[in-house]
This record gives C-alpha cells, structure tokens and sequence, in this order.
C-alpha cells in the first residue's frame, strides 16, 4: 500500500515510452553491439578465436631401417623408425636393464 | 594424432622415443627424434665407463683432486650425489672398483644372462642392503663455476645408479615443445606433453621372473623405472652367481628377498633411484621407500605386491554438495 501512495503521489505523472520507441531502441542497441563485436574481432592485434585444424590420419605405417651414424660402439642393431597413429604404437614396457 | 616412434640400441640398452606432433616453431617429430639419438650418442660417448677415452673415464684415471669435466659429466656427477643422498647412501655412486671386480668390467649388452630361478636357489641368505659407513661419495662434489669435479684420488665415479634416468630426462626437455612423448631408455621411461594428461600412455611392467606382464600402469607424466635382477646376472670365476646391484656395505651383489621393484617419480632420476632403493632395501625397505609415490615389488618367490598409491584402490570423488541441507 506504501508503494502505491508513494506512486500517486499528486504532480508525479509517468510517461510511459511508446511501442515505436522500444523497437527502434532495441533495434540500434542490437546494431551497436554487434558493430562492436565485428570491430573487436576483425582489429588487428587483437586476439582472434582460434580454429583448432586437426589432421584425420589413416593408419599408415611408415618404417624405415638405417645404420646408425657415428661410431659403431655407441650404438648397434638396426634403428627402426616409423611414424603411425598414436593408438597404434606398440606399448610401452618398464622392465630391469 | 599421429606420433613417430624411434627404437635403437644404445646404453647396452634398448632406447625408444615416442614423439607427438610439434608445436608451431619445432621441428617435425621425426627430426626431433633424431636430434634425441644424437644426444643418446653424445650421452654415451662422455659416460660411458666402457670407453676408455670418456670424460668419465678420464675423470677416475685422474690423479689431481680438482679434475675440468664438462657440463654433461658435472651433471651426471651431481645426479649420481643426489641419488645418494636420496637414497641414504643405499645408491651409491662409488662402487666402481667393486662392480668390476664382481666380473662387470667390460659392457654386458647383448650377452646372455645366467638363469635367475637357478641363482636364486643358490644366493646366500636375504638380508636388506646397507649404506656404506665410510660414504666415500660425500667426498666428491661439484664445482659448476670452474667447471670441475671434485674429488680425492682414488675415489671412483660411475653413472649406473643414475644413468639412463638422466638421459631420459635430458631428452625430454628437448621434447616439451610436443604434444605428447615417452622416453624410454633401457626401461627408465620420461612421460610427458599437454596430451598425454587427457590420453595417458599405457606402461607395462615386466614380470622378471616370467617375462610376461606384471601389471599395467596409467601414466599421463613423469618418470617409472624398474631394476631388477634378471638381466646382467652372471656367474664368477669361483662359479657363484653375481649380478650388478650391490650392498654398498660389502660390495658384493645385494640378495634381498626381491628380484624386482618398479617406482614412480616425478622424474626418470627419481624414479630410478627410488627403485634401486627399494629393491636393495628388501620388502620391507621398499614397502617403505616407494610409499609416497608408488611402485610395485617383485618377491623371489614371483610375487608381485603393488606399493603406496599403487595398492590403494581407486577412489570415485564425488563433488561436494553445498548449502543449506535440502541438497543433500
């Protein structure tokens, strides 16, 4: 009830907006923002969203055997070398040497 | 998701890289893995006790206290002093002379290794490794601004305690610009890459008395290594069987109640140290140094006892459920 008086109070008129202000307020609020947006996605040196490219790679094993380089003491046997999908590695083993 | 993989023998050990894809400014993980072997190369050449023109080998044959070595060997050097320091003294960097006079003078790799089940039923009684009382590698240091290492004649440096952690570590700061890796250098193994904590790497450990595998780990960083006696066990001149872990107290080989012992790190280093430890400790030693990251002990009679973290079943936690009590 206190509000309402309060509300009423006499010489105290609202003016409400009319419905052709609202949709063209909200109409060039929606503009602004988005021209801000634009301008801060587009301006150099700013941060740009990042587009993360990832390579699908079919199973394809490539292996190669080379001599090792160097001297023979350092290292013997072949050197075996392949580059193929994580998933299709040969596990990895700890064991005692 | 691709990776290049990259095995090799060096170290008298089998070396492997698994390398993931480079970020923007490295080079391919091909070449990558090649630079590493590189290294394994270099790392080799200045470490190696088998080699008598090494640095390391130059150091022991070193009559003056104050020996140059170079920014490779010092850090080998400090390495081996933490382990023992680490360790109690139970990884002792010190024992060269014994070691060799154990019959592991010349490289073992590629040699056949007497039976493990026959030289168990032979070895004297079990008893836990102890640290050497005279602790002669607290007599060496490490002089980084001169470039030298530190010692009184006639104590002798060798990396074994240390060394294949070391080099897995090395190389792995040469591989933090890629996507995942593992670094396994004679089954001292380097985990790591933004990746691998999202698909963590499967390790299996190897049953030293079978072959077969023991247990099977989730690593997505850090370091595991196993020592064990399985391999570079022999037979001496007198036909006792010896291998290369020894009791640092009387430089013969350590018969322990344990064939076995594999333990996390953050590191390959620790790893490696910790492992030592354990299996020279005994079981109940080990229970006690692989408690705080983890591990696992092989007994003699092949029984495999998961340590710390490792024996720990799995725990689901659930997210708090916070407020005033009508939540819960």
């Amino acid at each position: 009830m206190t509000e309402r008086r309060s509300q009423t109070k006499p010489g105290g008129r609202t003016r409400r907006p009319g419905p052709a202000t609202v949709i063209w307020g909200s109409i060039a609020l929606f503009a602004v923002l988005f021209a801000l947006f634009t301008y801060q996605l587009s301006a150099p040196g700013q941060p740009r969203q990042q587009v993360l490219v990832r390579k699908v790679v079919k199973r394809r094993v490539v292996t190669t055997v080379a001599p090792t380089p160097g001297e023979s003491t350092v290292t013997s046997g072949p050197v075996v070398s392949a580059t193929q999908p994580a998933a299709a590695a040969a596990p990895v083993t700890t064991s005692a040497s | 998701m691709s990776q290049h993989d990259l095995s090799f023998e060096a170290m008298g050990s089998h070396v492997r890289f698994l390398i993931g894809e480079p970020a923007d400014e490295a080079p391919s993980a091909r070449e990558a893995a090649e630079r590493a072997r590189a290294f394994i190369a270099e790392f080799d050449r200045e470490l190696s006790r088998f080699k008598p023109d090494s640095g390391l080998s130059r150091l022991n044959a070193d009559e003056r206290e104050r020996v140059p070595a170079s920014a490779l060997l010092r850090r080998a050097v400090s390495a081996g002093l933490e382990a023992a320091e680490r360790s109690g003294g139970l990884v002792d960097p010190t024992l060269l002379r014994e070691i060799e006079a154990t019959g592991y003078a010349t490289s073992r790799a590629g040699m056949g290794g007497a039976p493990l089940a026959e030289a168990l039923e032979r070895a004297p009684e079990r008893r836990p490794a102890r640290p050497d009382p005279e602790a002669r590698w607290r007599r060496i240091s490490v002089d980084d601004e001169r470039g030298e290492v530190v010692r009184p004649p006639g104590v002798f440096f060798d990396t074994g305690g240390a060394g294949k952690g070391l080099a897995a570590d090395m190389v792995a700061e040469r591989l933090r610009g890629y996507s995942r890796y593992v670094v396994d250098c004679g089954g001292d193994i380097r985990i790591g890459g933004a990746d691998a904590l999202l698909d963590p790497y499967e390790v299996y450990v190897e049953h030293p008395l079978t072959g077969k595998r023991a247990f099977v780990l989730r690593l997505s960083r850090g370091g595991v290594a196993t020592s064990g006696l399985n391999v570079r066990i022999w037979r001496d001149e007198d036909g006792r069987y010896a291998h290369h872990l020894l009791d640092p107290a009387t430089g013969e080989p350590a018969w322990t109640g344990l064939v076995g012992a594999t333990a996390l790190g953050d590191t390959a280093v620790e790893a490696e140290t910790l492992s030592k430890a354990a299996l020279l400790s005994g079981p109940e030693g080990a229970r006690e140094a692989l408690a705080g990251q983890g591990g696992l002990i092989v007994h003699d009679s092949g029984r495999v006892e998961p340590v710390g973290p490792l024996a720990r079943p799995p725990r689901i936690r659930l997210p708090k459920l916070e407020g005033n009590g009508a939540a819960a």
